[in-house]
């Protein structure tokens, strides 16, 4: 953990360095405690949720496995996760070329608008979805839920993409449609090679973020179409069950597959330097 | 040259057509719903400000509202506070230690808020993990009860929030130019002032944008006041989840969502601001 030349500090600096770097690592076990409370606790043989747990047992998994509404809504989960990625990549994709690319003089404003629905409150997006897909007869579909999600997953896709456009330059292009490319040509050839890092991990990050929300389903998903953080969500309101401990296991190692999918992508494509770190 | 200016028009005509499907989605999917939101908020159950009063008439509600602003408020300034020691810390060490340090903060970014948020429960309640600590080293006799508190939904939000504040930050220390520092060391500043002088101004606009990001997403919070706060501690976004979909107050959910969508979009404002003033685009992950 050694900065450079902290030999030749002043002894109050050197020991300020050493303090924060304690408080640093204390920081780090708090953010990963609470995963690493929950898979204990998923083995417990107790019916409350004691920790540590006094025995070991996998009768949880096996309540799981056993009870049908589980496996439903994880069917669910990625019936809605899958096309809200591939809904994202494709209009994220089409809006950061064209605002990185189109040379519109608003394009601070078009791009804030773009990247608006990931920061405000979802709370708001769902109560102003609930009526409109009431009206389009869409409610309590997987359509209605995949909509909602794709609405909070266009940024992300919209954000790496940009990213990946603002290392290129866009003369390779002109020089590509000098030479007599067709823009769709130019595109496949040039454009989509340069970016296409950008564009899965952004689709990665959509389908997270989609696997996760509870908000939009709430109010947008029906009894049939119900996700996996609905039914862990209304579980949690009845009883606190480590069959939710159990479920909460399956669901963080499905999220470090992602994310370890993620950083191989990113340390194969050396060009992509700037986004090792995210 | 007249071919070439041809050719760039026809890239740029080609790229702004792009525009046209992503736009209508946006607009008939974002834009068109929360008009329709704000719309509601005068019309239903009749024309009028009325919903804005029951609001704004002193009584539980405007006592939410302000829980919100002042939960935000306090997670905001807890993590910036928590946050600027450890990016820095991040920042400055190198390979795999670094590695490492990111790891920690990823892992905690991806892991589902509502996971986490039901870990804290488990952590907090009466026969709870903290409380069985506390009761083993003989700092309380019995089990205090923190469900439903305050401390819980600090504990809670900050955790999730921390990530939010740390990367903004850590983009920001990276482009710092060490050797402004060690130039302010040569220059007879000792380790103190050159951090004062050079590096934490410079640290600024990180810390600004950590800020505003973490604020914002604090002020629409559901998951974590929702199951550790209980009715006292309520916020914007339970209590409207609460009048929409189980009391059916359409109009006043919908006042209260007016209400704190321009609370947050004046901070995204604040937010985009500083972000163009720090010369990035939106230079974070989720």
């Amino acid at each position: 953990m050694a900065a450079e030349s902290t030999a030749k500090l002043p002894l109050g600096f050197r020991a300020g360095w050493v303090i924060i770097c304690c408080f640093t690592a204390l920081i780090l076990v708090y953010l990963v405690l609470p995963q690493f409370i929950v898979l204990p606790l998923s083995f417990s043989d107790r019916s409350f949720l004691s920790f540590p747990p006094s025995g070991w047992s996998t009768q949880w998994y096996e309540k799981l496995v056993a009870n049908p509404s589980w496996f439903q809504a994880m069917i669910n989960s990625l019936a809605i996760g899958v096309p809200t990625a591939v809904l994202s990549m494709v209009f994220g994709t089409m809006a950061a070329l064209a605002v990185s690319r189109g040379g519109f003089k608003q394009a601070g404003v078009i791009s804030a608008l773009v990247v608006a629905p990931m920061m405000l409150p979802h709370v708001i997006l769902a109560i102003g979805l609930y009526p409109l897909m009431l009206q389009l007869n869409l409610l309590g579909s997987y359509a209605a839920a995949t909509i909602g999600h794709t609405v909070i997953g266009v940024p992300l896709v919209f954000i790496t993409v940009t990213a990946a456009l603002a290392r290129h330059d866009f003369t390779l292009e002109l020089a590509a449609m000098t030479l007599g490319a067709r823009p769709w040509r130019t595109f496949r050839s040039v454009t989509y090679p340069t970016i296409r890092i950008g564009i899965i991990i952004g689709g990665i990050l959509a389908f997270a973020t989609s696997i996760d929300e509870l908000m939009l389903a709430l109010f947008l998903t029906g009894a049939g179409t119900r996700t996996l953080p609905r039914l862990i969500w209304e579980q949690m309101n009845d009883y606190l069950t480590p069959t939710i401990a159990a479920v909460a296991t399956l669901v963080f190692l499905f999220t470090l597959v992602l994310l370890v999918i993620v950083a191989l992508i990113q340390s194969r494509s050396t060009r992509l330097d700037g986004w090792n770190h995210d | 040259m007249a071919s070439d200016k041809s050719t760039g028009w026809t890239a740029t005509a080609f790229y702004r057509w792009l525009l046209v499907a992503p736009l209508a989605f946006v607009g008939l999917f974002f834009l068109w719903p929360i008009l329709n939101v704000i719309l509601r908020s005068f019309t239903d159950p009749s024309l009028g400000v009325a919903n804005y009063e029951r609001v704004f008439g002193g009584g539980p509600y405007l006592k939410v509202l302000w829980i919100t602003v002042e939960t935000a408020g306090i997670v905001t300034i807890l993590c910036a506070l928590i946050a600027y020691p450890v990016a820095y810390v991040i920042s400055r060490v190198r390979g795999s230690m670094m590695s490492l340090m990111m790891a920690f903060v990823v892992v905690s970014l991806w892991t589902s808020v509502v996971i986490r948020s039901y870990a804290w429960m488990v952590v907090f309640q009466r026969k709870g993990v903290l409380n069985q600590f506390l009761v083993a080293v003989d700092i309380v006799e019995r089990p205090i009860s923190f469900l439903p508190g305050t401390l819980a939904v600090n504990v809670g939000m900050v955790h999730i929030m921390l990530p939010f504040m740390l990367l903004p930050m850590l983009a920001t220390m990276r482009t710092i130019d060490r050797t402004l520092i060690s130039a302010a060391e040569v220059m007879g500043a000792n380790p103190f002032a050159a951090f004062r002088k050079v590096f934490f101004p410079l640290s600024l606009p990180g810390l600004g944008a950590g800020s505003a990001l973490v604020f914002m997403m604090s002020l629409g919070f559901f998951i974590t006041p929702a199951l550790l706060g209980g009715p006292r501690h309520m916020m914007a976004a339970v209590l409207i989840e609460q009048q929409a979909n189980r009391l059916l107050d359409w109009g006043l959910a919908s006042a209260l969502s007016t209400v704190l969508l321009l609370l947050t979009t004046s901070i995204y404002l604040v937010y985009l601001r500083i972000m163009k003033s720090a010369g990035g685009g939106f230079a974070h992950g989720r």
